[in-house]
């Protein structure tokens, strides 16, 4: 053993001992139950290392023995302390860093939200902060994730799962909504009218009351579904809500060239780039002719803008497309084919996919300039209900 | 300690085959190498210095010389010496210095 346990901490003294006995003063401490140790000849006299503790019980002994002590060095955590405590002010800086870095970091800084789509952050914000949860709260002072959470849940409706998660001081509200059935629209009370004179071939009425049969004859406009109920004295408007079909006659107009010509791209193309500043163009790239006997010839500007501003300068593409032409011939029945396809997809495209084309007949039809003309009647089995809101004044 | 006692005591010892510094007021020492010495039973620091460390034993002295001696604690009756000792010179009670 050199020293005795915890002499740093204790604190330790070096002396240097003077006298005409140093020996006797060294036995004296000894028997007294002092622990010195590295005692060492220095000078005329001898250095030893004493506990702090013990420094003052030495009085008696050395008045005794006839020695001086001289204090060389001080050690240890106590004389540490007191010459911390002579500097208070940086000491007490110290120590508020620590205490402040503590305080700082059980603390709340951030408080986020994810997974939210329909209720409002502002929302859930505000439902955490009633539980506790917000910017510089005590982390403390906050309750048990688990049970924050399923406070939040039983708190904001429309919530089916909500997860809390503190990581260091930031704390992640993840949300999952819980699936709610779709609104209906609101709707104005209304009448369901024949958009176009037509023959009803079907009526099927959700809601209102059905005024027209099938098989009878409508003109455009005709209330079809009615959204009054009641007789003239009690009367209550609904929404009419309904499926009204009906046949009715398109007359088309149709010319169907028979000479056709159409350009299509080959593939083959040459760029050319040019620097553009102010009027000017420098080509940069792309030198040479093409050698395409056909092409056309798309232009492209990169000007640099700086904010809405537009600078004099930028980048000119040019492509050159080669193009060739293909012409083709139909005969008349194909010509007829053609514009009588054309006009039944017209049919769907307006009137509804459903519609159905029950009967076609060419009234008309003539050769001429290479064209053929055609009169086609459809028939068609199509919705007819338009809706016409109720006004009350 | 009476005649009779110390002869009962070298009986004992010379039967029990106990260690002599158990019963005896006789000093261990403990040499490692020449770096480090440790004396039990001790009586105390006679003379003190880097060149020469007398120590006082229950009977007689112990004389150690050599360099940058120094000691490194003392607890009770346990001292240890640090340094180059060169020479140890054991002087019984009967022995003038």
């Amino acid at each position: 053993m050199k020293e005795p346990p915890l002499s740093s901490l204790r604190g330790f003294v070096t002396l240097h001992v003077t006298g005409p006995a140093v020996e006797k003063f060294i036995n004296a401490v000894t028997e007294a139950g002092i622990v010195i140790w590295e005692v060492k000849p220095a000078g005329n006299g001898a250095s030893l290392n004493l506990l702090l503790d013990d420094f003052f019980s030495l009085r008696p002994l050395l008045k005794k023995t006839g020695c001086r002590v001289h204090v060389t060095a001080r050690s240890g955590l106590p004389f540490r302390l007191a010459r911390l405590w002579r500097r208070k002010l940086f000491a007490g800086g110290i120590l508020l860093f620590g205490v402040m870095l503590l305080l700082f970091c059980s603390m709340v800084w951030t408080v986020r939200i994810e997974g939210n789509q329909r209720i409002a952050s502002d929302d859930l914000l505000a439902a955490a902060r009633q539980e506790g949860i917000y910017p510089f709260q005590w982390i403390w002072r906050m309750d048990e994730p688990d049970k924050l959470s399923k406070r939040l849940t039983s708190r904001i409706p429309g919530l089916s799962w909500v997860g809390v998660e503190r990581t260091g001081t930031s704390i992640t509200i993840q949300v999952v909504e819980a699936d709610q059935p779709e609104k209906r629209p609101l709707l104005s009370q209304r009448h369901l009218v024949s958009r176009t004179d037509a023959v009803v071939t079907g009526i099927y009425a959700e809601q209102g009351r059905p005024v027209v049969g099938i098989n009878s004859r409508v003109k455009k406009g005709q209330i079809l579904i009615s959204g009054a109920l009641g007789d003239e004295e009690n009367i209550e408007y609904v929404v009419a809500k309904g499926e009204v079909k009906g046949l009715v006659w398109h007359e088309y107009n149709i010319e169907v060239p028979l000479k056709t010509t159409s350009s299509s791209y080959t593939g083959e193309r040459k760029d050319r780039t040019y620097l553009v500043i102010g009027d000017w163009a420098v080509q940069l790239w792309g030198y040479g002719k093409s050698g395409f006997s056909k092409s056309r010839t798309l232009t492209e500007n990169n000007m640099l803008s700086w904010r809405s501003l537009q600078l004099p300068l930028g980048v000119m593409t040019e492509k050159e497309l080669e193009i060739s032409y293909a012409s083709s011939v139909k005969t008349e029945e194909e010509a007829r084919e053609e514009g009588i396809a054309r006009a039944k997809s017209d049919i769907l495209a307006r009137y509804g996919t459903d519609s159905t084309i029950k009967s076609q007949k060419i009234l008309h039809e003539k050769k001429d300039n290479g064209k053929v003309y055609m009169k086609v009647l459809f028939e068609v089995e199509e919705r007819i209900a338009e809706e016409l809101p109720i006004v009350n004044n | 300690m009476t005649r009779i006692g110390r002869r009962l005591r070298g009986w004992t010892n010379g039967v029990l085959d106990l260690p002599q510094d158990v019963l005896q007021e006789l000093p261990r020492i403990t040499l490692i190498g020449n770096k480090e010495l440790y004396i039990e039973n001790h009586r105390g620091v006679l003379h003190f210095s880097s060149g020469q460390l007398t120590i006082a034993l229950a009977q007689g002295s112990l004389e150690i010389s050599g360099q940058e001696l120094m000691i490194r604690n003392i607890l009770g009756q346990e001292l240890a010496v640090e340094g180059i000792i060169g020479e140890i010179r054991y002087k019984g009670s009967e022995e003038k210095p």
